[in-house]
Formats: structure tokens, sequence, C-alpha cells
């Protein structure tokens, strides 16, 4: 019978309930959009990283698997002295810069030396060339940006040429030629990281082990795991970003839920009373507007994990690069976080009603 | 807890003073009452004597400054805030001159609620339908409150404060809010729970009329008791008196 008068209590005020799951579901939003694409962005990095076919990344110590955030460090003359490594099959240098305009990578790679590796660009069309102010893109990008080969882009304030399209999946969507590059950064003999693969048959981490007592100080991250890969690189300020969005998320479901039950109870004070003088007990009470508070944020977590789901398929289609995952866990994750915050911010409302005065509960005009 | 003191209310120097910033309003001054189990008592006097905070101490509802209530020889005045609302939901029954019904849902669910806060093992003498059929609102069980008339309203509102067979029902002016037809009904109906069901009842009326269906009349005035009359005789000449 108390689902009656809970689901009647909810009824009664048709706009603020609304309101409430709306609110709800607009943290479970934030939560889910917001996460899937940092988890996507990121995800698709790793995977993409994994992709090249090295078994190991060098980069300068403290440096990021987001090469944009690490500066050109590596002299480009470490490449040689790594090929004379033993057990090192292939060394590809590489110079990574953000565009901004794109918000992706752009790589400068030596083509003869990148595609030494199992990952090498497989073009699609036009030619296997990269040269002075050519460029190859992959075929996502060419066809979000509507380029083919023969087409003239510009790419970090300088026109190239595109010569070639290649197949999605390698670990950035524009290569440019890396001498190319390192001009237009005023860094002629550096470079960001290095790709490395140990020869056939060698035994893998007997080379990890050698490279990292030869080079102490550089930073050298494995690519066979992406939990390791993940492990051994440091991404600035992204746990930070994450517990912001859930922090913001929450305190939103939190705070409409508490403005919310608050005015209820209010407007229920003679109500409470009434409750009161039945024998109601505290607990009894208490239970009443948390579950509408739970009736609530389950009504804004269906609300906004649909909506989620709709926001990443409209995303994905206008932004065809852009990731965004929505993992069961992630959906799960989103959910338990929005029910939180909407039973955190009925908890004092209710223990507001539940220590009310009877007789003036029932006085109440 | 002997049988025979079921529905007994005592009251032993009973004093209650409101206190707002340094002014202190005393509502009750030692009052002395009893009430034995299936008595009907009525209480009258003027507005403002004290006769609502009465009610609501010996239902439990409020603590009083000093004095004892006793319910069932229990002193429900030394009781916890949580074991006086057991008190209350195991022993006592409220009917309100506004009736107080929940607006926002129907007649049979106010009355399930009060099955539902007072617990499912309740077993009750008289099945809910006998009762419902006592006080004529079988059919309008499933309409809302405010379909409802004032007198269905009320007899609601005493379905519900007996649906659980209290030993106690009090009565805050159960007819100060109906007309004269409907008064008579609810009052008789009072009347008749009080000797069916052995209730205990406790009643604040402006009405002489209604205090006249009372075993005895208790007499108030400025947050004492002046007499306690033993069968009240209802005389016309008498109304307005109180």
């Amino acid at each position: 019978m108390t689902h009656s008068l809970v689901a009647a209590n909810i009824l009664s005020r048709p706009t603020r309930t609304l309101i409430s799951i709306l609110a709800v579901g607009t943290g479970v939003i934030l939560i889910l959009i917001i996460g899937g694409i940092t988890t996507g962005t990121l995800n698709d990095y790793l995977n993409r990283t994994m992709s090249v076919g090295a078994d190991f990344i060098l980069q300068p110590s403290g440096s990021s698997v987001f090469y944009a955030f690490s500066s050109a460090a590596l002299p480009i003359k470490l490449a040689d002295k790594l090929r004379q490594t033993p057990g090192v099959g292939a060394v590809a240098p590489v110079l990574a810069k953000f565009s901004s305009a794109d918000f992706g990578l752009v790589f400068g790679i030596d083509l003869a030396t990148y595609d030494r590796f199992p990952g090498r660009l497989e073009i699609l069309q036009g030619r296997d060339s990269l040269q002075g102010d050519e460029v190859i893109v992959d075929d996502l990008y060419a066809k979000s940006n509507k380029v083919a080969p023969g087409t003239t882009m510009e790419i970090l304030g300088r026109k190239f040429t595109v010569s070639g399209v290649c197949r999605r999946g390698s670990v950035v969507r524009v290569f440019v030629p890396l001498a190319t590059l390192q001009q237009m950064n005023g860094t002629e003999d550096k470079v960001t990281i290095m790709f490395i693969k140990a020869v056939p048959g060698a035994d893998v981490e007997s080379v990890f082990q050698n490279l990292r007592r030869t080079y102490p100080g550089l930073a050298l991250v494995r690519t066979s795991d992406p939990s390791l890969l993940l492990a051994d690189t440091r991404m600035p300020g992204l746990k930070e970003f994450r517990m912001t969005v859930v922090t913001v998320s929450m305190l939103i479901s939190f705070m409409v839920i508490l403005l919310a039950m608050y005015t209820t109870i209010f407007e229920r004070t003679r109500e409470i009373g009434i409750l009161k003088s039945m024998g109601a007990s505290k607990a009894f009470i208490v239970g009443l507007i948390l579950r509408e508070s739970v009736i609530i944020s389950f009504l804004g977590i269906a609300f906004g994990v649909g909506a989620s789901l709709i926001i990443r398929k409209l995303i994905t289609s206008a932004f065809p690069t852009l990731q965004v995952d929505m993992t069961f866990l992630e959906v799960l994750r989103g959910s338990l976080l929005g029910l939180l915050g909407g039973t955190l911010g009925a908890l004092y409302p209710a223990y507001k009603a539940a220590r009310m005065d009877p007789v003036q509960a029932l006085t109440y005009e | 807890m002997g049988e025979a003191l079921r529905g007994s209310i005592e009251a032993a120097d009973l004093t209650m003073i409101y206190r707002s910033g340094r002014v202190e309003v005393p509502a009750l001054r030692e009052i002395n009452l009893r009430v034995g189990p299936g008595e009907f008592v009525a209480i009258m006097g003027p507005s403002g004597c004290g006769k609502s905070t009465l009610l609501h101490l010996l239902g439990g509802l409020a603590r009083p400054t000093s004095g004892q209530v006793l319910i069932d020889g229990t002193d429900i005045a030394r009781l916890t805030d949580a074991e006086r609302t057991t008190v209350r939901r195991e022993k006592v029954g409220y009917i309100f001159q506004r009736f107080n019904l929940l607006p926002n849902i129907s007649a049979k669910a106010n009355i399930e609620l009060a099955k539902r806060i007072h617990g499912n093992g309740h077993t009750n003498l008289y099945k809910d339908d006998h009762i419902l059929a006592l006080l004529g609102i079988k059919e309008k069980i499933g309409f809302r409150p405010t379909e409802l008339s004032g007198g269905e309203q009320q007899r609601v509102a005493i379905a519900r404060a007996v649906i659980n067979q209290p030993s106690i029902l009090l009565a805050d002016e159960p007819t100060g809010n109906l007309d004269s037809h409907n008064s008579r009904l609810v009052l008789t109906l009072l009347q008749d729970l009080n000797q069916r069901l052995g209730q205990t009842i406790v009643m604040i009326t402006h009405d002489s009329e209604a205090a006249s269906m009372a075993n005895h009349v208790i007499e108030m005035r400025d947050g004492q008791i002046l007499a306690r009359t033993h069968h009240f005789v209802y005389e016309p000449e008498f109304e307005g008196l109180f």
C-alpha cells in the first residue's frame, strides 16, 4: 500500500518529477558520454599504437602515450645506435604533432623505415610515397574531410598534397614526411618517439631488459598488452578530468533531488504529521522519501542511458574519427553513480521529515 | 500488564508549558484524570483551554513538561520518541476534525496504509468488510478523499483509526466540520464502536449533543479540569455554553 502512496506522491507533482528525472538523466549522460569519449579516445590510441606492430616504444622519460603531450626530445642519431643493439630488428623514429584543426595527431615518418613494421601503411588509393609536401591519410579521414589523392590540404599551417589513402587502423590518420615536419617544428635532428621491433625469434623480454639497461634515462614501454602500455604510460590529467566529470554529474543529481525532496517535505508536512499520528516510525517515513527518490533516480537513469545511446550514435555519425566507448560496465557505473547521487540527495530531506514534531506537523497550514 | 488494563488512560499532575523565547505559556496545569477501559469520555471547554494539548499528550504525540501519562499502566511521558511511536501504533487511533486523510490516494489506500504501518501480523476480530459495512462506506472505498463528502471522509477516517482495533480512540472534534445529519451519524458510529468493540474513547467537542453520547463529560478551563460529570444530559438550552 505504501507503493501506491509513493506512486501517488511522484505523480502529484508531474513537472517537478520530470525535472528531477531530467537532472538525474543529465548526470548519467555526462558520465557516459564524456567518460565514453575519453575511454574511447584512449582505447583508440592504444589499439592503434599496438597496430604498428612494434614491440617497444622509446620515449623521453616522463612522456605520455598521448604523444602530443611530449616534446621532440630524442636525437634522431639514437635510431642508428638502437639498430646496432643486439636483438633489435627495426627502428622507426617518429615526430608527433597535435593538429588542433583536426583534433588529432600528425606523424612525421620516414616511410621506408616505417614500412618495415607489420603495421605498415596499406595504400588503398594513390601512391606509396611520402616526400616533400606529400601526405598520406587513412580512408576514414579522407572520407570525413572529403580528400583524395591529388587533393591539396592544409596541415599545421602548410599546404600538402595527398599522395595516398591508406587503410584505417594505423596509429594516426595523417602521415607527413619526417624531414618536413622536423623542419616545420624547428627540430631538424629530433624526434618524439621511436618504434622498436625485435628481430624475429628473439626473446623480446631479454631485448627489453637489455635496452632498459642500455638507456636508463629513457622511458621504454612494452606494447604487447594494452594494460601494460597503459600502466607504463603517463596520462596527464585524465584521471582528474574523469573524476571531475563524475563529481559534477553526481552533484547535479544530488542537488536537484535534494531541492525537489526538500520542497516536497515542506508541502507534505501535514501528511507527515498524519503518518506520525498513525504510529509511522522514523524508518517508515525515511523509507517513503527514499523510495520516491530511488524511483525518480531509476527513471532518470533509464532516460540517461537511452539518451546517451542516441547521443553516441549522433556523435559517431557526425565525427566518424571520434570513438565513444560505452561498455556494460560503464553503463552500470554511470547508473550506480546516478542512483547514489539521487539517494544521497534525498537523505537529508528524509531525515528532516522523520524528525518533524508530530503536533507541529499536524497543525501546519 | 493485565488484560483488565487494556485501554486505560491515566494522567497524573500533567503539566504542559509552551515556551516562546523567554515567554512561558502554560497550556495544562497539573491535570489529574482517569479513563477506564471501554469508557467513552467527552472533553468540553472553550477554545484555548488546553483540550487538544491534553489529547496530544494522552496519545503520546507530545511529551509533557511534567507529570505522568499512563497508558495501560505504562508512563509514556518517560518513553523515548520511538517507544511512544510504538505505543501510538499499537494502542491509539486518532480521529481529527479536518479528517486528515492523505489526499493523493484512495479511501481504501488510506485504510490499508494504517494496516501497513501497524504491521501485517495483526488479526482483526472484525474483518475489514465488517467495519466498512458498519461505517457505510463500502461502496465509496475506491474514491479519493476529494471525491467524498465531509461525512464520508470522516467515516473513512474513523475506519482508518479503528481498522487495527486500537484499545484507545482519541477524537479531536470529530463533528466540527460536519452538518448536523452527518454529525449525528458519526457520533452514533462512535457510540456503536465503543459498545461493540469496547474501545476507550476520549472525544473533544464543543457540541453538547455530542457530549451527551459519552459516559462522562470533563469540563476544562484555563488548562485545568473544572468538573467531571457522569451521564451528561443534553439540553438544547445548554448549546453554545462551551
